[in-house]
């Protein structure tokens, strides 16, 4: 953001959104004669009345609003920060209606023909029998899983979704490039362009007569319940492969939208033929799962065998038609680029005529005279092969040296068959946004998206639109971090409601069991993100104390810097650290003290506990407000400048680093506390954060009032840890007096108005417990976490302040006692809990090892 | 001839297996020279769930699920077959040639010939390549006709490679085999079949049971048979045709077919998923084919 503004201050020419015909190369903008095409002229013209600088405020706009939504594309190669926000283009791609009904049939057209021949493929294969293709072209392509053969799906339709790849062939129609047919990313991303588009530039948006998306999503809706091979409400959950997939920000998305539920492999089981749900009122039937996993790791029994993505046995259960996989598994098959050299002929056979939307020129290794006019003409062309996965990526012909040509050469000789070749295209261009240069030409490519109907598809009036990152961009890909526009289809004449609202009144309201079934996994993140975002805070505000406390006016003797250090390393549980340190680790402290900050290698560290708070956050997403995950965004902000704001050591008031996450962390609280609806799902962070609260007070008072010490020093440790529990405020009005063992002890432990006291806590814990879901309610015996609360709770109400504060042995022995047994039950009730709700999969294995999938 | 086969398989996990589902190949399949008439499996411990089917290729499928904790399975199969010979006579020595039988394949449009390419591709186990076709080549003239050239070929196989059931694993490479010369009749058959496939003719993996006549005068052990592979072969216009490289001859009734595949990696005749188990789970097999005809 910085970067936008200083550049425009920096400019005195004030940038003119105006697009010039580029002097070469296919444009969207501009037709045969030069002239701007009607529906363009429309937008062209109020960006440039709406000039550079307010766009480019409205750039800055969008661009928080994709941040705050958690909108984010994550890029393999990018290890240190695999996610990046959603890129997307404010200058929309505009298609006229005329066009775009004749896209749209050739799409619907197209989606037919794959549905059939996925039907075909995986039952009597005519196709082969009638030779209307080659054998070697199914057999040879490991998308085509045997396993998977004879497998139905209710309804006219195999395939689900349809999404295609369209560019501008050299004579300006649209032509196809490739189709993805096993889970196709990209419709959620369109909805989310869509929704940002409407609201940064709303009026633009109103007056352009623009098709609306959601009638799509509401089909898919339909299609997906329609599906159910159960006679009961149909449960419905998207599979993700989970939140480091490149693509999970639109699962979540996806899920959300549709009010399916979001789940993993390890959320799913098979028992007795049916898939389940784990959930934390037991198994819940599952009876249709959008998948956005391959098909070929879908089940470890009889696909790839080492798979983590997987449901073991699931495939068993898919042929008995009690769950059904949308897109059907095996489906990916119909991605083999060898099956459009035949394209044509199959449509013959298949529907009976030839469709009306050209594919790319495709050459085949494995035909021989197709091998011949690869080898002779490679540098023109470009060499892709058959089956997407990673280490396999296409090359342009042109863009390789003689050595790596004559590999390439050397690879497709040995096995032709793996290798198909398209002519290079120059794709049409499209006026984007550049906050240097305003309206420069990008060659673009569009994702279509078909979804199945009752009786016949249905096309996304829009899609994907991506722009190459440079004007002559050969590679289109988001891995590639290229850019993304929302994608309008102009009407003539103003588009009305549609008939369909975002809202499905049909949809009957989620039964009730719903509300508690979610899945086990995402319970335990929840608990989880309590747990570390207090234990972050608690370390923090210990450390904060510290600083303080060391660089503060008042000296303190050795022995009290020494406590109040090993209380650092005891808070944070960074052991060693300082517990019987060496004199001089006490008195230069700084390195181990930078550790405990800012090292994620040492666990235990304000960033590692930090960094595992946000893996909980990522995990359960989809239950977090947008309010809370932009609280996530400034942790996550505030956490990478860290680093800078520790640079210069601890030598000037290094607790001020520290203020930005605390109060970040206390933001994300406040939000738990107001705006989370008191569901399962906040009754479980809530009990993290009570537990941890508990556990960090408890280790405090240990460490620092235990120690008999000199009245002096007693009173700074005690200072201290009123400091660290934000409660010195309150004591100093109550009492106005020096610090006292046994007034502090009642403000920190028992004092029930003191939300951080240690009976809060305690009594808070209990409440929730007493919450959960049980399995029988028929005895009136406590469950055994209930019983370790209460004993807990009721020993430290029964505690007296005189017994806690005595002296025995140069320490506070019945403290230390009493504290001892709650950090105890404390412990036990974490286990119990875990134990009970929580999934514990015992690592599966194969029974034979096998090593040869993969060759 | 009819048969009664059963088939013991007996896993010992050296920790507790909580929960398992498991895909068995074990029921022999039916086909032109063979019909199952009865077949049953038993799981001990008790499954929760089985499933039965027929597979890709035709084979008999068998899924179970195991809920109980157990730190034994065993699974017993037990099956009565009725066999024929091959191809009423098969005369080496007539039929196509080599050289016929690639340019039939090449063009034949029949879908039999078009099915059997899929068995000419690489595999999971198995990978055409130079070394595999030169040890073959010398058999293979142009002129000769293709099944006494295969004949030649299962002979060499019998000849120069040892039996030998220490040799080898499950996961030997083919190369390996190819170079030590020594295996058991699964690396036999897949080294035929890598051979075959890479001379251009299409080749399959066959499991089963061979029938074994005790010597004259002694009773025959029960359990002491064993499941047995060997391969297929397919010449077009004329159909498959068996051979056992193992045994240096062409199928005969006592080669009893449970399953064929690419590999065995189609064929395994007990995979799975469990889980617990610890390492390295000891296995035995016993297999007792008994004659009801005599």
């Amino acid at each position: 953001m910085s970067q936008f503004a200083s550049q425009s201050q920096s400019t005195f020419q004030p940038l003119e959104l105006v697009y010039n015909q580029p002097a070469s190369g296919l444009d969207e903008v501009f037709d045969a004669n030069g002239q701007i095409k009607p529906h363009w002229e429309k937008l062209l013209n109020s960006l440039q009345a709406l000039g550079a600088e307010a766009f480019q405020s409205r750039v800055i706009k969008a661009q928080r609003i994709l941040r705050d939504d958690g909108a984010t594309y994550n890029i393999y190669s990018n290890r240190e920060s695999p996610s990046h926000t959603w890129g997307l283009d404010l200058v929309p791609s505009l298609i006229s209606s005329e066009e775009w009904s004749n896209i749209e049939a050739g799409l619907l057209e197209r989606a037919e023909l794959f549905n059939l021949m996925l039907k075909d493929l995986y039952s009597s294969r005519d196709l082969i029998r009638l030779g209307v293709i080659p054998p070697e072209a199914l057999f040879c392509h490991r998308g085509f899983l045997r396993a998977c053969h004879g497998i139905q799906v209710p309804g006219d339709h195999e395939l689900i979704l349809h999404a295609v790849d369209l560019m501008r062939g050299d004579d300006g129609s649209m032509c196809v490039l490739t189709d993805r047919t096993q889970s196709p990313s990209g419709a959620g991303y369109a909805l989310e362009n869509r929704t940002v588009m409407s609201r940064v530039l709303p009026s633009l948006y109103r007056d352009s007569q623009v098709h609306r998306l959601a009638g799509f999503f509401q089909q898919l809706r339909t299609k997906l319940t329609s599906l159910s091979p159960s006679e009961d409400q149909p449960r419905v959950v998207v599979l993700t492969p989970g939140a480091h997939n490149e693509t999970y920000f639109e699962h979540a998305y996806f899920a959300n939208y549709l009010g399916f539920h979001l789940v993993q492999s390890g959320d799913l089981v098979v028992r007795n033929g049916y898939v389940w749900m784990k959930s934390l009122d037991g198994l819940s039937r599952v009876d249709v799962i959008l998948r956005r996993v391959d098909d070929w790791f879908c089940d470890p029994l009889e696909l790839r065998s080492d798979s983590q993505l997987g449901v073991a046995s699931l495939l068993d259960v898919v042929r008995a038609g009690r769950v059904v996989i949308a897109n059907p598994l095996g489906s990916g098959i119909l991605e083999n680029p060898i099956f459009l050299k035949y394209l044509p002929q199959i449509s013959k056979e298949l529907l009976g005529r030839e469709l009306r939307l050209p594919s790319v020129t495709n050459y085949w290794c494995g035909d021989p005279e197709d091998l011949a006019y690869v080898m002779a003409n490679i540098q023109s062309l470009v060499i892709k092969p058959i089956y997407r996965a990673q280490g396999y990526v296409s090359v342009c012909g042109s863009e390789l040296d003689e050595e790596s040509l004559s590999q390439l050469k050397e690879r497709i000789h040995r096995s032709p068959m793996h290798y198909v070749a398209q002519p290079i295209l120059q794709s049409g261009q499209l006026p984007s946004y550049d906050s240097v240069q305003g309206l420069v030409p990008r060659p673009s490519i569009l994702r279509s998206f078909a979804v199945a109907g009752t009786n016949s598809y249905a096309v996304m009036p829009g899609g994907l639109t991506r722009v190459g990152v440079e004007e002559t961009s050969f590679m289109i890909s988001n891995q590639q971090g290229s850019q993304s526009k929302d994608t309008w289809i102009i009407s003539s004449e103003p588009v009305m409601g549609e008939a369909v609202t975002e809202v499905d009144e049909t949809a009957s309201p989620v039964r009730d069991a719903d509300l508690i079934s979610l899945p086990s996994r995402v319970v335990e993140n929840l608990f989880w993100m309590g747990r570390y975002a207090e234990r972050a805070e608690s370390s923090l505000r210990i450390l904060r104390t510290v600083f303080m406390m060391l660089n503060g006016e008042e000296l303190i003797s050795d022995n009290c810097k020494r406590l109040l250090l090993e209380t650092a390393t005891e808070v944070t549980a960074t052991h060693p650290g300082f517990m019987n340190a060496s004199d001089e680790l006490i008195n230069s402290p700084e390195q181990e003290l930078l550790r405990i900050v800012e090292d994620s290698d040492c666990g235990g560290s304000v960033r590692s506990n930090l960094n595992a708070m946000l893996y909980c956050a990522d995990e359960s997403k989809e239950l977090l407000s947008s309010d809370t995950l932009r609280v996530i965004n400034d942790i996550r902000d505030a956490l990478s400048e860290l680093d800078s704001d520790l640079s210069g050591g601890l030598a000037s008031a290094p607790e001020e680093a520290l203020d930005p996450l605390v109060t970040a962390l206390m933001a994300l609280s406040g939000l738990a506390h107001e705006s989370m609806v008191r569901d399962l799902g906040w009754r479980f962070m809530s009990m993290g954060r009570r537990l941890e609260r508990a556990v960090q007070t408890t280790t405090i008072i240990k460490s620092l009032v235990v120690p008999e010490v000199s009245e002096a020093d007693q009173s700074i440790l005690l200072q201290s840890m009123l400091l660290s529990v934000e409660a010195l405020i309150s004591y100093r009005r109550r009492y106005r007096a020096r610090m006292g063992v046994q007034s502090t002890l009642d403000l920190v432990m028992m004092d029930t108005s003191n939300p951080r006291s240690l009976l809060h806590q305690l009594e808070e814990l209990n409440r929730h417990i007493k919450t959960l879901p049980r399995v029988s309610e028929s005895r009136h015996e406590l469950s055994p976490e209930e019983r370790a609360a209460l004993e807990a709770e009721t020993l430290v109400k029964m505690s007296l302040l005189s017994d806690l504060s005595s002296r025995e042995n140069g320490q506070r022995q019945l403290l230390h006692n009493a504290l001892t047994t709650v950090s105890k039950a404390l412990a036990n009730i974490s286990e119990l809990v875990s134990d009970k709700y929580f999934d514990h999969r015992e690592t599966s294995q194969q029974l034979v090892t096998s090593i040869w999938e993969n060759g | 001839m009819r048969y009664r086969i059963k088939h013991v398989t007996e896993y010992l996990y050296s920790d507790r297996v909580t929960h398992c589902y498991n895909l068995a190949h074990m029921i022999p399949r039916n086909c032109v020279r063979q019909s199952c008439l009865k077949s049953q499996i038993r799981v001990n411990p008790f499954t929760t769930h089985t499933t039965r089917r027929e597979d890709y290729f035709g084979n008999q499928a068998y899924h179970f699920e195991i809920q109980r904790p157990h730190k034994k399975l065993i699974i017993t199969a037990t099956s009565e077959v009725e066999t024929d010979s091959q191809h009423a006579a098969v005369n080496l020595d007539l039929g196509v040639t080599c050289s016929e039988a690639r340019e039939l394949l090449a063009k034949s449009s029949l879908s039999d010939a078009l099915f059997a390419k899929e068995f000419l591709l690489d595999s999971s186990m198995i990978n055409a390549n130079d070394a595999l076709r030169e040890y073959a080549a010398p058999s293979f003239d142009d002129n000769r006709p293709l099944l006494s050239a295969v004949m030649e070929l299962t002979q060499r196989i019998y000849r120069e490679f040892t039996y030998s059931p220490e040799a080898t694993t499950v996961a030997t490479p083919l190369m390996e085999v190819l170079e030590n010369k020594k295996g058991v009749c699964q690396d036999f058959a897949h080294l035929q079949i890598g051979c075959l496939r890479s001379l251009g003719f299409p080749a399959k993996y066959v499991s089963g049971y061979l029938e074994t006549v005790p010597p004259p005068g002694k009773e025959k052990m029960v359990g002491a048979d064993a499941s047995h592979a060997w391969i297929s072969i397919f010449s077009p216009s004329e159909g498959w045709f068996e051979f056992d490289p193992t045994n240096d001859c062409l199928a005969t009734e006592q080669h009893i077919i449970t399953a064929w595949g690419r590999d065995f990696f189609d064929v395994t005749p007990l995979k799975g998923v469990i889980y617990g188990g610890g390492e390295e789970p000891a296995m035995n097999v016993s297999v007792d084919v008994k004659n009801l005809t005599a």
